[in-house]
């Protein structure tokens, strides 16, 4: 690796590529994440062109930085760059450092000509470099698996070379299609929901419905320590803690036993809708699978569905949990989400859930109890938690 | 003027980890393991700190247990691992262990009819990897061998060690990294239990652990609760715990830091000494060095103590008591003259240069 010499990091868009005439809204929104997400780092300076976001990293350090932009949405690669006039000479000597300072045996260039005018064609650039490396070095060409491979890019002002292609996080820039308002129980796919929805490029806003004293208050942390993981896609994510207690007892009282998760969750879904519209939130997102539990059957998603106008995605809805698992791993969800403490949903849990419910009956047990007053409150009482995972760093440096 | 010169018996507290223990004494005294808020506050904070600390020793966070110091820790190392695995009757160990670790082998070999080798170190003061594959047997229990030695610094081949026990099938081996944490590096994969303590580091006394790895099962020596996985009753010293994880970060940051500076130190003292006292082992950790000279321990240890210098004459752990000293005597060396000079980065060359000049006097005067 090169690190030592990269003195750029280049960003290039991927789908964002084939998006006409919005392409600047796009191209202008993942500059600005990506410099809120490194804004740490002081000495970076920008440039947004048309074919890649090009970071010129002035002293900081790569390797630091790479972990950090592997976080941000919205583009599909970046690379450690090393940038050169655009003279075939000075790629030639660049090029030859960089395979002099791997070990590697065998190479293999690959040129790309984002500006069509440099007077090289992409094979001629390859051939020329390649003909060099040889030349000089004990290297030999490997088309099929290189040891060493090296990237060239003439792009409008400079060329860049490079010697690795590092994934992004893929998708589209976080908050480029809007807002979303993710229902968040604490459990494993409701924070994989959320990251799913990130990366589609809505910012999320989370909402979580407590029972004090049914559920404790470990219940509510592990749901602000999940926000808190989930923040490093979008810097601050607003944590909406509905007190649902007084609702979901009332509905205990008067609902028969089998509809009771089915009315709760037609009333989550209405506070949800309700904060949406408040807020001018566009999608209600969750982690609801099909037929992973009684309220999740296609009949219940339908039934517990109609109540919200607002535009609902449920993004694990045709995964399997251990598709499911794996992203919680991956974004480190999991471990928390495992930990053992009562949500709202586990806490009256039915013995016999209705998996076909029906809407006349829902309406029916609806008329038995004033549940609107019930829901003015709950969404009055709406207390927002600003959490970001740069705030809990510092609180915690001062102890450890 | 006050002169320190006994590091490795204990150290001063770090301003840091005071400031911050005094801060969370002002503010937290629940019960770690109750439910409410204050309670769960401190238990999170313990947990962190545990995490901290076993990212620090690259093991997994449940493989810390937190103990009232190392004696504890071998203690509980070494008798609940043997109680617990009774079928098998030998353990090995070496005869220049701390006295916790060698008393509890003689308790066991004693009270509970084990069968124990006590391995000598050779010329150089180091039980090496062959010693111990040599004493190992088909029954051999636990190994437990120490990284580095508290009397004469000389520091063992643990990761090599280490491995052979691993290859040895129903053998298990604990080392004793109570002077080599923070700064030493020590590989602790193939060790199966390892023990430390805060105090040497510039941490609490009354604060250590014991590292042992998933699989190994012991017998609790403190019947109790749940705390420490059940393994170690009693309400936690929470406080304590919390700032083990910032005691041993700032140990191990000190240790890159002032790496050069200690043996700065060293070489100073020992040019300074040439000549003037006998230097009976300097070649292990570099912050120790035992010296003997025409004057006995006492005397020279009285004088020294009246120009304000402290240094010991043996481990202090056994300072009290008319024994004779395992380590020197397993060396060779004559323990009626000996003293033990160690210092850290809190020492400077002034104080060094205290020391000797002092020293000189007081041999030209008394000896």
């Amino acid at each position: 690796m090169l690190e030592l010499l990269y003195d750029h990091i280049v960003v290039r868009y991927g789908e964002l590529s084939t998006k006409g005439k919005n392409r600047k809204d796009f191209t202008r929104q993942l500059t600005q994440n990506i410099r809120k997400r490194l804004q740490d780092h002081k000495n970076l300076t920008y440039n947004t062109l048309h074919d890649g976001l090009f970071i010129k990293l002035n002293g900081e350090d790569y390797n630091v930085i790479k972990e950090e932009l592997k976080e941000i949405f919205g583009y599909s690669y970046f690379s450690g760059a090393i940038r050169v006039n655009k003279d075939i000479d000075e790629v030639k000597k660049v090029t030859l450092e960089l395979a002099n300072t791997h070990e590697a045996k065998t190479f293999k260039i690959a040129t790309k000509r984002h500006d069509k005018s440099f007077p090289l064609r992409s094979d001629e650039i390859n051939r020329a470099v390649a003909g060099n490396i040889l030349h000089n070095t004990k290297l030999t060409v490997d088309v099929h698996e290189p040891d060493l491979m090296i990237y060239i890019s003439v792009d409008r002002d400079f060329i860049y070379v490079m010697d690795e292609k590092a994934r992004g996080g893929g998708g589209y820039p976080t908050g480029i299609n809007g807002m979303a308002l993710v229902m968040m129980s604490g459990g494993i796919d409701s924070p994989v929901a959320a990251y799913l929805t990130m990366k589609r490029g809505l910012k999320i806003e989370c909402i979580h419905f407590a029972s004090e004293p049914y559920t404790s208050k470990q219940a509510l942390e592990k749901v602000l320590t999940l926000a808190e993981k989930l923040s490093h896609y979008q810097e601050e994510i607003n944590v909406h803690i509905i007190p649902f207690t007084d609702l979901q007892l009332a509905i205990y009282k008067n609902v028969d036993e089998p509809y009771c998760i089915t009315i709760m969750r037609r009333m989550m879904y209405r506070i949800a809708d309700e904060i949406c519209k408040q807020r001018k939130i566009k999608v209600i997102s969750n982690g609801e699978s099909i037929g992973q539990v009684a309220s999740q059957t296609p009949e219940s998603i339908t039934v517990i569905g109609k109540v919200a106008d607002t535009l609902i995605l449920r993004p694990l809805c045709m995964m399997d949990k251990l598709e499911i698992i794996d992203i919680a791993k991956k974004i480190d969800t999991y471990e928390t989400s495992i930990l053992p403490y009562e949500d709202c949903c586990t806490i009256f849990d039915p013995k016999n859930p209705v998996t076909k419910p029906k809407e006349d009956k829902c309406l029916y047990y609806e008329t038995l109890f004033d549940y609107e007053t019930l829901l003015e409150e709950c969404v009055k009482n709406d207390r927002i938690v600003k959490v970001s995972y740069r705030k809990r760093g510092k609180e915690d440096e001062s102890i450890f | 003027m006050k002169v320190y010169l006994d590091a490795v018996s204990t150290t001063a507290l770090d301003p840091e980890v005071r400031e911050t223990y005094k801060n969370l004494l002002d503010k937290y005294y629940c019960n770690s393991d109750a439910l409410y808020d204050d309670g769960v506050a401190i238990y999170d904070m313990q947990e962190k700190s545990r995490k901290l600390t076993a990212e620090m020793l690259k093991v997994k966070k449940d493989e810390i247990i937190f103990t009232a110091g190392a004696s504890e820790a071998n203690s509980l190392a070494i008798k609940g691992l043997c109680l617990n695995n009774q079928k098998r009757r030998h353990l090995i160990t070496s005869i220049y262990e701390h006295s916790s670790v060698y008393n509890s082998f003689r308790q066991l070999e004693n009270d509970f009819g084990f069968e124990v080798t006590y391995l000598k170190p050779d010329e150089k003061g180091h039980i090496t990897p062959e010693a111990v594959k040599n004493a190992l047997r088909d029954d051999t229990l636990l190994v437990s061998i120490m990284q580095v030695n508290n009397e004469i610094g000389a520091f063992n081949d643990v990761e090599g060690i280490a491995a052979i026990v691993k290859k040895h099938p129903g053998t298990y081996f604990h080392t004793d990294i109570t002077q080599g944490i923070g700064k030493l590096d020590v590989d602790l994969h193939n060790v199966d239990m390892a023990s430390f303590s805060a105090h040497k580091i510039h941490g609490l006394k009354g604060s250590g652990g014991l590292m042992r790895k998933e699989f190994v099962e012991l017998m609790p020596l403190i019947s109790g609760g749940q705390q420490e996985f059940s393994i170690r009753g009693g309400t936690s010293n929470a406080l304590s715990n919390i700032v083990f994880a910032k005691t041993l970060r700032i140990a191990l940051e000190n240790k890159d830091k002032y790496n050069s500076y200690l043996y700065e130190l060293h070489d100073q003292l020992i040019n300074g000494l040439e000549g003037v006292a006998t230097i009976n082992y300097a070649d292990g950790l570099c912050t120790l060095v035992n010296i003997s000279t025409p004057l006995t321990s006492e005397v020279l240890l009285n004088a020294l103590n009246d120009r304000g210098i402290m240094v010991s004459s043996k481990s202090t752990c056994g300072s009290r008591k008319n024994e004779l000293n395992r380590t020197l005597n397993a060396m060779g060396i004559d323990e009626d003259h000996a003293i033990r000079i160690s210092f850290d980065h809190t020492n400077t060359k002034e104080e060094i240069e205290y020391f000797i000049s002092n020293l000189k006097e007081i041999l030209d005067k008394y000896a």
